[in-house]
């Protein structure tokens, strides 16, 4: 007589050791006739609390016009005077103003100018045209400008910032890639 | 009788267990969670020029600076918790607060998020503010960048 997993004293049946047949045990709480309760999961309040939230996302989320930006890299100020190279020349920066104005008469609402002797652009689009018809490129050698060509945003203390980035939208647009701003005029 | 009725029937109960397991979880989280993305997604009426050369990022570190509106002026500069008036002295502590966080990640962008409406003048002293910041940190041959967020436009179609 050995003990069972559960501690059940388990009878072995003596006349089917004899017969050299398959060893065969029964429990005692079988032997009584008594089902051994079966361990089950209650799903039924986590199903509940899932749909809840559920539907408190669906209720909740607010969809939003997705956000993008324009990356600038601060300017390398660590690099003293001294570090310099003496013998560069430092590109003159072309220089566009942007500034706002009342957009009662009907206007765009900002007035831009660009150094140089070229037509001075109404719209951002204009603006745009411009810098990218003046641009050093594979197709054109018609252009003024690199690439790299620094250029400086320059807009008034009260233009708005919208304007601001309407201007930074325009070069970016043309893929120039070395844009700085000014300080307010 | 056997022992199974001496016992009494057997009684239905509910298992709260799990139930309130995940409520904490979800308590636990929000509490976490949401008040982070509150400080960094303030609402503000941001730029959407049409059509834009912007840039989607995603999965880098950064810093958030919100910039809210009261009409056409700042009415300060959001960092996190942290809100610096644009003033002198707001600007003053900006810079410091962003050497800090430059001196712990050097690696860091920074998100400027401004309403439309505000004036230059307004802003200027906060990109001022990260590039003090940055030249402070010492960052060695690190060019710090500024990322400007702007909402995107629809497509027209």
């Amino acid at each position: 007589m050995t003990m069972g997993s559960h501690d059940q004293p388990i009878r072995f049946d003596q006349s089917a050791e004899r017969e050299g047949d398959v060893i065969a045990h029964t429990s005692a709480r079988k032997r009584r006739g008594r089902e051994r309760p079966r361990i089950t999961l209650n799903l039924t309040a986590m199903i509940d609390v899932t749909f809840l939230l559920l539907v408190y996302f669906i209720v909740a989320t607010e969809f939003k016009i997705g956000e993008e930006v324009f990356q600038i890299d601060l300017p390398p100020r660590l690099q003293s005077d001294r570090e310099r190279d003496p013998f560069r020349l430092d590109e003159h920066p072309l220089r566009i103003s942007v500034q706002s104005t009342p957009a009662s008469a009907g206007g765009t609402g900002y007035r831009l100018a660009i150094e140089g002797p070229f037509t001075q652009p109404a719209t951002f689009e204009e603006l745009y045209v411009l810098l990218r018809d003046q641009q050093i490129g594979p197709d054109s050698m018609r252009g003024l400008f690199e690439v790299n060509h620094p250029i400086i945003i320059q807009p008034g203390g009260a233009t708005r910032w919208d304007h601001v980035i309407g201007a930074l939208n325009a070069i970016k647009r043309a893929r120039y890639t070395n844009i700085n701003f000014a300080k307010p005029q | 009788m056997s022992a199974v009725y001496k016992r009494g029937r057997a009684e239905l109960a509910a298992n709260f267990t799990p139930m309130i397991d995940v409520a904490f979880l979800l308590i636990v989280f929000f509490v976490l969670v949401s008040r982070v993305v509150d400080m960094e997604n303030v609402q503000i009426a941001l730029p959407a020029p049409h059509p834009s050369a912007t840039t989607t990022i995603i999965g880098e570190e950064r810093i958030v600076i919100n910039v809210r509106a009261v009409g056409e002026r700042a009415a300060g500069y959001q960092v996190g918790p942290r809100l610096f008036l644009p003033d002198d002295a707001g600007c003053a502590a900006l810079t410091e607060h962003m050497a800090a966080l430059y001196r712990a990640n050097p690696s860091v962008s920074v998100n400027v998020r401004a309403d439309a409406a505000i004036r230059y003048d307004d802003i200027e002293p906060l990109l001022q503010a990260v590039s003090l910041g940055a030249l402070r940190a010492e960052l060695g041959d690190f060019v710090p960048r500024i990322n400007l967020v702007v909402n995107k436009a629809e497509e027209t179609r």
